[in-house]
């Protein structure tokens, strides 16, 4: 062999050896993770050393991003695909969705879930609600919450009722908490008000669909709504701008009586109040009809990726059996795997038991492009404005109806 | 006058152009540039989450802002924050400085003391003065309940007729001590004959006041007060913070609405035609301003 013809097939050889290697194999990749935990200073690091610990050609870079109702979070998400500056992958809500795919931003997980082995320790159902119209898979589903009432069940003891189950009853009972500075029900009507609006509302008869929101049903649900602070005054006067903090403190200080939210704030709700409060559904409308929110979170990759393969290594770590309850525990949510879901001991078992009972009707809000700004801007503003008698309250509903079908 | 003369007087004559080229081709990189690029958007249908979209629609975005109800909301509730604002800084901020213009012995700590404010993070001062008006815990109505002012807990940041009025008061705060700074540095500079003068002329604290320190400060006055009107006209972290531009639309100012429309609702092209209009009425103020100085040099 001459040593031109050597030369030539040695560097060809070495080429298509470096070719051949994995990419992450060729150097320790990096992958920048963006999460969000509703008690800030939950750090998911020893999930993360575990991680490296078994995968040592990946380093996790996990930032943790400010929620802020929502808004300042999944903002943050777009403006950084924009900017082309976007991480190797999220944690993200199914009514992002549409948004995202708009956007052309994520990278398909069917070929990597093919091979993957945790894959049927979520089941189908979940599957299916986290597959994208185009019926593919861009989402890891990671954990989830489900909306319900929390109650003061000395309270309501004390006045002879029991838990709501009817607007109806919850009405009765708001009424009756509401006396000597207490306020009946903490309703959130700032930043992520749609999870306190929508078990009235769209329990009440309204809905999604082209028309859903301007029905006599839909206007008669959301008067009722905002009558509970406007006519009958048993939400507390600053409830137009409450957000999550103010109602969660608020309930715990012992200043309203009933509060909507979910399991994550099991652990300061309790530690605040013990066995004074307990958890039912929401209530049901006047139909016996039903509303909640199913507050489903996922991990998706972004197309923009240069670490795909290794990213999936961690997000799919994130959602196998054991490392899945870890992370519920940081996040306060539940487990969205089969294994880690079965004799779940984290949370006292009256929340998990009221979580269960609202999954029947438990529902995301609609995968559309317009669902971020109906979260963000149309709805608080609007609700806000109702609320505080700027506007009639019928007219929030066209408004909501104008964001979706204009 | 020979060669070498003639292009030496050049060189001097091109040189401060050759210093200041660079502060400006770095003005126009991150000033020019992205004003004239918000102008080719806002004559543009950009919807960020929808980029193959990219229409141009002429004025339509203008035409669209001056027929929709917030725009209006916003622009009244713009000068309302402004006005108020930046009055209210002057006239705490004359104050300050004219006492801390006076001598006493802890006046080197007062000095040092009263810019603490100004030192602040916006977002700090946010969320400090949220928890002050907090409606369950704050102590806004705690002492107003003590000394009887009022007789229950009042939601100062949800009703509309008094979020804009809370907001201002805390961005009075923050605002003042720029104010105090400059006066104070202004006052330092007024010859002290002036006032002795003034006095030997019978001229009494107040006149002195007007006739002597006024006019001596009012320059810097009036370019203290033109940069925080760009600065108060601009700003929109406190607001974010503390109401998000709500109740409503009580708290929305111009560019918080460009804000949210551009961030929450990613309509860039509509938030550009926002933004834009908001700097077309500053450029106003600018040229005013410029007007005035120039006509001031002439005298």
């Amino acid at each position: 062999m001459e040593r031109r013809t050597f030369m030539k097939l040695a560097g060809a050889a070495a080429l298509s050896f470096e070719a051949a290697m994995p990419a992450i194999a060729q150097g320790k990749a990096t992958v920048r993770w963006w999460y969000h935990y509703d008690n800030p200073q939950n750090t998911p690091a020893s999930l993360v050393a575990k991680f490296e610990a078994e995968n040592p050609d990946i380093k996790i870079q996990a930032e943790p991003i400010p929620w802020g109702g929502g808004t300042d979070y999944i903002n943050r998400i777009f403006s950084s695909l924009v900017a082309g500056n976007q991480p190797d992958c999220a944690m993200v809500r199914l009514s992002y969705l549409s948004r995202f795919g708009q956007m052309k931003a994520l990278e398909p997980l069917d070929g990597f879930l093919t091979n993957w082995k945790g894959r049927s320790d979520i089941s189908d159902d979940v599957w299916k609600i986290n597959r994208s119209p185009d019926g593919k898979q861009y989402y890891m589903p990671l954990h989830y919450v489900v909306i319900y009432l929390y109650y003061r069940q000395d309270l309501l003891q004390q006045a002879g009722l029991q838990p709501p189950k009817s607007f109806e009853d919850f009405l009765t009972a708001a009424k009756a908490l509401t006396k000597d500075g207490i306020y009946g029900y903490g309703m959130r009507g700032g930043a992520g008000c749609h999870d306190n609006w929508g078990p009235f509302v769209l329990g009440g008869g309204a809905s999604f669909d082209k028309g859903g929101m301007i029905t006599e049903k839909a206007f008669a649900a959301n008067r009722w709504f905002v009558d509970l602070a406007v006519k009958h005054k048993v939400v507390p006067p600053s409830a137009p701008t409450d957000a999550f903090r103010q109602i969660v403190d608020a309930f715990k200080a012992g200043r309203t009586g009933m509060a909507i939210h979910h399991i994550g704030s099991v652990a300061e709700v309790v530690g605040a109040l013990g066995d004074k409060v307990s958890a039912v559904p929401v209530p049901r409308g006047p139909d016996g009809g039903g509303w909640t929110y199913f507050g489903d979170e996922s991990n998706a990759i972004f197309a923009g990726s240069k670490n795909k393969e290794a990213a999936f290594r961690w997000i799919s770590f994130l959602s196998s059996a054991e490392n899945n309850a870890e992370q519920a525990k940081l996040s306060g949510q539940l487990p969205i795997t089969i294994s880690d879901a079965k004799n779940w001991t984290v949370h006292p078992k009256r929340f998990v038991e009221a979580s269960d009972a609202s999954l029947p009707i438990a529902k995301p809000l609609p995968d559309h492009v317009k669902t971020p700004d109906f979260v963000g801007r149309v709805l608080p503003t609007n609700l806000q404005r109702a609320l505080t008698g700027g506007m009639n309250p019928d007219d929030l509903m066209k408004a909501v109806e104008l964001t979706f079908y204009g | 006058m020979n060669k070498a003369t003639a292009s030496g007087a050049m060189l001097r004559a091109a040189t401060p152009y050759g210093f200041l080229l660079p502060a400006l081709l770095v003005t126009a990189l991150v000033i020019l540039f992205p004003v004239l690029q918000t102008a080719w958007y806002s004559l543009h249908e950009y919807v960020l989450y929808d980029p193959d979209n990219f229409r141009f629609v002429g004025l339509r975005n203008f035409a669209t802002a001056l027929s929709d109800e917030v725009f209006w909301i916003a622009l009244l509730n713009s000068a309302i924050w402004v006005s108020g604002i930046v009055f209210l800084q002057l006239l705490l901020g004359l104050g300050a400085a004219l006492l801390l213009n006076q001598s006493f012995w802890w006046r080197g700590m007062a000095r040092a003391l009263v810019i603490i404010p100004w030192a602040l993070p916006s977002v700090i001062i946010g969320l400090m003065w949220t928890w002050i008006y907090d409606f369950n815990l704050g102590v806004f109505n705690d002492i107003l309940l003590r000394i009887g002012l009022i007789s229950a807990p009042h939601p100062w940041l949800a009703q509309p007729s008094t979020a804009l009025a809370c907001i201002m008061l805390a961005l009075v705060w923050q605002g003042f001590p720029f104010f105090t700074v400059t006066i104070l540095a202004g006052l330092q500079t007024v010859p002290h004959e002036l006032y002795e003068a003034a006095e030997i002329d019978g001229a009494n604290s107040w006149r002195q006041f007007l006739h002597v320190t006024l006019p001596s400060i009012a320059g810097i006055v009036a370019t203290a007060v033109l940069l925080r009107i760009i600065w108060v006209a601009n700003s929109l972290d406190v607001i974010l913070v503390m109401t998000g531009g709500g109740p409503g639309y009580a708290t929305h100012t111009l560019p918080l609405y460009a804000f949210l429309r551009a961030y929450t609702g990613m309509e860039f092209g509509y938030a550009a035609s926002l933004s834009l209009m908001l700097t077309a009425i500053l450029l106003g103020i600018v040229w005013l301003y410029v007007r005035r100085q120039a006509g001031e040099m002439e005298r």
